[in-house]
């Protein structure tokens, strides 16, 4: 029988190497689809037209009779909630909106991916109506939100919003500049809750204050002009992001917060042993512990919010769901009380895998948070069968994959005076093939380029410079290279170090498992780069360890997207370096520029300090010139070529659509940002089931 | 006999203390911390947290103290039945896991079952017609238990479930019955999701156990007692069920050590792929985000049911073997 063995071994021997190579190459095939062109094609033609429902500002035009779902007009009718007209503001403070495409029907139930209770801003992003300003769906134009309308006085000091008369709580209490004054006094300036004074609650480092005129407007007054401060109010900042968002966050920002409600978990009205051990009681540490819990609205569904919808069942457990606030302030153009939609249901998917999965059964109306843009293929084969469409929404932002450069590394001189050499950074950024990278990873939907955010932002210094040291030139970078010195190459074709240290070795830190594939694309950037004689070790690192290295200066160049710098002033972290929370591209120079020169180094390069005078002045400036500024900014950066742009204004960021066949008033394409807190800005409100 | 229960107890109690110094330092050695990950995971999701915000954060949370401090203050909560706040999810840690414990069982015992059910009677099979075809056919499809890796089967079969019968992907509740209070109908919705997870979950393990009974029964079967019980004429049943199927189970007795903390944890990885809420998947997401008060008690609690279990497997051993029991007196 020993011959049975042998052939038994040699079967099961053979079997298992084809399924190890199997599952080896299904990976690389992913990775590369075999028909680019074909997919190439597909992946442009599913981006629609950039569209989204407007809002009445005529009173005039405003309707004057109310409707309402019914699931709370049974309420009404048992006694149980006053009518729809008691519960919205004054018929000329409402919020109306012209849906997009119909007026919908009233019910359903939204179902969603999340996963777990980080992903907060998954449901934050929908219910972000309850921001004091916002921008509408273009994400260019600010627009009036938990505000009815607002006024920058000429000096640019004080910035003043008028609330909805008669607006109310979801527990049916009004909203009022007290609730305002309570966050400002109670909240903001109590040193046990709120440590450090907000940035954007500060001009050049000085305290804005906030004043109660009457009690439906509220002035925002700084020492120094700071019209860029109504940007803050509608941004995704900690001042004008909205109660909701900023308690999702467990931050005690939003600029207002139930004063009603809130009041139980403050020692000033009753005592600090009092709170405490209300909150030693419910298993908290301390009092702000509990505060902090009872201010989200994603952990507690107790809590009164302004949003459309409030949670019944919080994030912390399996499935986060939500239903209608029956006292939103908000209408369409026929009188019908928004939101559409009922109820909101997001199950826990442990994973994205299972997410997308689950996508492409059909199992989600709406769902653009954690679609994989390498899926594409996989969901246009699937989407008659699961009985969707897919929408892609670019971004605006110039690069997915930006090659940061640590412009405050140190630890290697050589390689540190390298990358303080702008001609050593252009030769990098010219011995990229942008267009290679756009078909392999981004399947031809993206937009090769700098670091630029597109030429339909206000911001964008014209098309030119989106190609500015952005295209391959390897005769360029080749010059440039030997002109520095770096003549001398080894046997397999790389230059060699001017200190006799042997071969030129660069390191670039990618991390795995994010929404871009960052350390394929600088595999392909390590090939690219071989043809200009630069050698790159390409090293993935967890996302934790990767972020703690850039933070000692430790990294000489780091791949991460630049998502969000296409608003400059709103979330410049990504295009300089100035956030000492998050800087990819010296962190020793953010803290510099954020501390005033307290902390931190202060940088040798003209270029950078010119930029952040620049930078800092623009703050104060009125709109125009504040635009000019903006402009000049990202010429600078792409000149001084900080980071390396490679591919962008691309759909891989939160921009692959899943949406259900029978969902109604759904954009073709919405815009993709995160100023513009997406996809809030479609209003999500004004979304129905057919 | 108590003099050995009461010195191992006391041992118990040194290496549960010794888990706890370990844990809380293993957590703490990989670079940044809680407020260093939660502004990269912002950062990956395209948000922001401000330097303010971190800063306070980092002293709410007491991040700044030194780390014996935090220590202290961790053992000092935990002697009061405490297990603090798991940051990410803004509750007590015990609540955190309490919810997902009792799926965690249900699940890593549906494994359990599946696995002793197959792999004792196909072991004992084995062993008895040794080169057989069944026993070939079996061995086989051991080893391509033991060598295709768990995930990469959950990945398969969750794979074929959706593309060929349609079935809900991953989870342990459809849709319509997650949120729903317990219910019959609930319960049938779980029974039916279990199936996938028990066979990934168990199917490495069984191929194992076919092994081991399989080799070990071999062993006992070639003695003379089983010999001198054959020539007395006792039935065959009855001779190989009665001694050497006992003394082959020797080994499953003593690895009901390791069961307990699996029972408690089940496989994070397999978890990870079929999107179970148990235990697993919370720890893995604890340590990445360095929420050392959940990813502490988490491992706490694997260690503390590591030593009970091992403390059940020496009595269980002494009860089922005559010869421990017999060789300590």
């Amino acid at each position: 029988m020993k011959w049975v063995r042998v052939v038994f071994v040699l079967v099961a021997l053979g079997i298992l190497c084809t399924l190890t190579m199997w599952s080896g190459g299904g990976a690389a095939e992913a990775a590369m689809p075999a028909d680019q062109q074909k997919t190439a094609k597909i992946g442009s033609s599913l981006i629609g037209k950039l569209e989204g429902p407007e809002i009445l500002r005529d009173v005039k035009a405003y309707p004057k009779t109310f409707k309402e779902a019914p699931m709370l007009a049974e309420k009404v009718k048992a006694g149980k909630l006053p009518a729809v007209a008691k519960r919205l503001p004054e018929p000329s403070q409402l919020f109306v909106v012209k849906p997009l495409k119909e007026t919908g029907k009233y019910g359903g139930n939204w179902r969603r991916a999340f996963t777990g209770p980080a992903d907060h801003e998954n449901a934050n992003r929908i219910n972000s109506a309850d921001k004091i300003l916002t921008f509408d769906y273009t994400g260019a134009k600010i627009i009036p939100c938990l505000a009815r309308d607002w006024k920058v006085s000429d000096d640019g000091k004080t910035t003043t919003i008028f609330l909805r008369k008669g607006a109310k709580w979801s527990d049916g209490k009004p909203l009022t500049a007290n609730d305002f004054m309570f966050w400002y006094e109670d909240i903001y300036l109590n040193k046990n809750i709120v440590p450090t004074p907000f940035f954007e609650f500060q001009i050049d480092g000085k305290d804005g204050k906030m004043k109660k005129i009457d009690d439906y407007t509220i002035a925002f007054e700084f020492p120094e002009p700071y019209a860029f401060f109504v940007y803050q109010l509608a941004g995704s900042t900690g001042i004008g992001a909205g109660f909701a968002t900023r308690g999702g966050f467990q931050n005690f920002g939003g600029a207002y917060a139930p004063a009603h409600y809130l009041k139980q978990f403050l020692p000033k009205y009753s005592s600090e042993e009092a709170v405490n051990k209300k909150a030693k009681d419910l298993g908290f540490d301390n009092w702000v512990s509990l505060l902090k819990n009872r201010y989200s609205w994603a952990l507690n569904n107790e809590v009164p919010v302004m949003t459309p919808w409030k949670t019944v069942s919080p994030i912390n457990t399996p499935t986060w769901s939500m239903e209608r606030n029956p006292y939103f302030w908000a209408v369409d153009n026929k009188g019908n009380q928004l939101p559409y939609i009922d109820k909101i249901t997001l199950t826990l998917a442990e994973n994205t895998e299972v997410a997308n999965l689950r996508a492409i059964a059909g199992e989600y109306d709406i769902q653009e948070r954690h679609m994989h843009l390498a899926k594409l293929p996989v969901f246009l084969e699937n989407a008659k069968k699961g009985n969707y469409t897919v929408h892609l929404d670019p971004g605006f932002n110039g690069s997915d994959v930006a090659i940061h450069i640590g412009n405050a590394y140190e630890a290697d001189p050589e390689i540190s005076k390298l990358l303080k050499n702008k001609d050593f950074r252009h030769a990098l950024a010219l011995g990229i093939d942008r267009d290679q990278l756009n078909e392999a990873f981004w399947l031809g939907a993206g937009t090769a380029g700098s670091v630029a955010p597109s030429p339909d932002t206000i911001f964008s210094p014209g098309p030119e410079w989106n190609k500015k040291w952005a295209v391959l030139d390897l005769k360029q970078a080749n010059e440039l290279l030997d002109k520095l010195d770096l003549t001398k190459k080894d046997s397999e074709g790389y230059r060699l170090r001017t200190d006799g240290k042997g071969r030129l070795r660069l390191e670039m830190i990618t991390v795995g498992g994010q929404f871009v594939p960052y350390t394929q694309v600088g595999e392909m950037v390590k090939q690219q780069w071989k043809k200009i004689g630069i050698d790159v070790d390409v090293k993935e690192l967890e996302r934790n360890l990767a972020f703690t290295r850039d933070n000692s200066n430790e990294n000489q160049m780091i791949t991460w997207a630049n998502d969000g710098s296409e608003m400059l002033f709103l979330f410049p972290r990504h295009a300089l370096p100035v956030d000492a929370a998050e800087s990819h591209m010296g962190m020793a120079f953010a803290k510099w520029y954020a501390s005033k020169g307290t902390a931190g180094k202060k940088p040798d390069d003209p270029e950078l300090l010119r930029a952040y005078d620049l930078f800092r002045a623009a703050f104060g400036m009125k709109e125009e010139d504040r635009i000019k500024a903006a402009k000049e900014l990202w010429k600078i950066i792409v000149e001084q070529t900080w980071s390396i742009g490679t591919v962008g204004q691309s759909p891989a960021f939160m921009g692959v659509r899943i949406v259900k066949n029978n969902m109604g008033n759904v954009p073709e394409r919405q815009v993709n940002a995160q100023h513009a807190r997406t996809p809030h800005s479609s209003m999500p409100i004004t979304f129905f089931f057919k | 006999m108590l003099a050995y229960i009461v010195r191992r107890f006391l041992l118990a109690v040194l290496t549960v203390w010794a888990i706890s110094v370990l844990s809380f330092m293993i957590i703490h050695l990989p670079p940044g911390d809680y407020v260093t990950s939660y502004i990269a995971s912002m950062s990956a999701s395209g948000s922001a947290v401000s330097e303010g915000e971190a800063l306070a954060l980092r002293d709410q949370l007491g991040l700044d103290k030194p780390i014996t401090i935090q220590y202290l203050k961790w053992v000092a909560l935990i002697l009061q039945g405490n297990f603090g706040m798991a940051m990410e999810w803004g509750r007590p840690v015990s609540d955190v896991i309490g919810d997902r414990l009792t799926l965690t069982i249900v699940i890593s015992l549906a494994a359990i079952v599946f696995t002793w059910a197959l792999a004792l009677p196909i072991g004992i099979y084995s062993a008895v017609y040794r080169y057989s075809l069944l026993d070939y056919i079996f061995t086989f499809i051991g080893f391509i238990g033991l060598a295709i890796p768990g995930f990469m089967l959950a990945l398969i079969i969750m794979y074929v479930a959706f593309a060929h019968f349609g079935a809900n992907v991953g989870g342990l509740f459809s849709a319509d019955f997650a949120e729903a209070p317990w219910s019959l109908a609930k319960a049938w919705d779980l029974t039916k999701h279990l199936p996938i997870p028990a066979i990934v979950l168990g199917i490495s393990g069984t191929a194992q156990m076919i092994r081991i009974m399989r080799s070990n029964l071999l062993d006992e079967l070639r003695k003379p007692y089983v010999m001198t019980a054959r020539a007395r004429g006792l039935s065959e049943y009855r001779v190989i069920m009665r001694y050497p199927v006992r003394v082959a189970l020797n080994p499953f007795v003593s690895t009901i050590g390791y069961l307990l903390p699996y029972v408690v944890s089940g496989s994070i990885i397999v978890s990870l792929v079929l999107s179970l809420p148990t235990v697993g998947p919370l720890l893995l997401k604890a340590l990445i985000a360095q929420d050392m008060f959940l990813a502490g008690t988490i491992v706490l609690l694997l260690g503390v049911m590591t030593v009970i279990g091992t403390f059940i497997s020496d009595l269980l051993l002494m009860w089922v073997d005559p010869r421990i029991r017999l060789g300590r007196q």
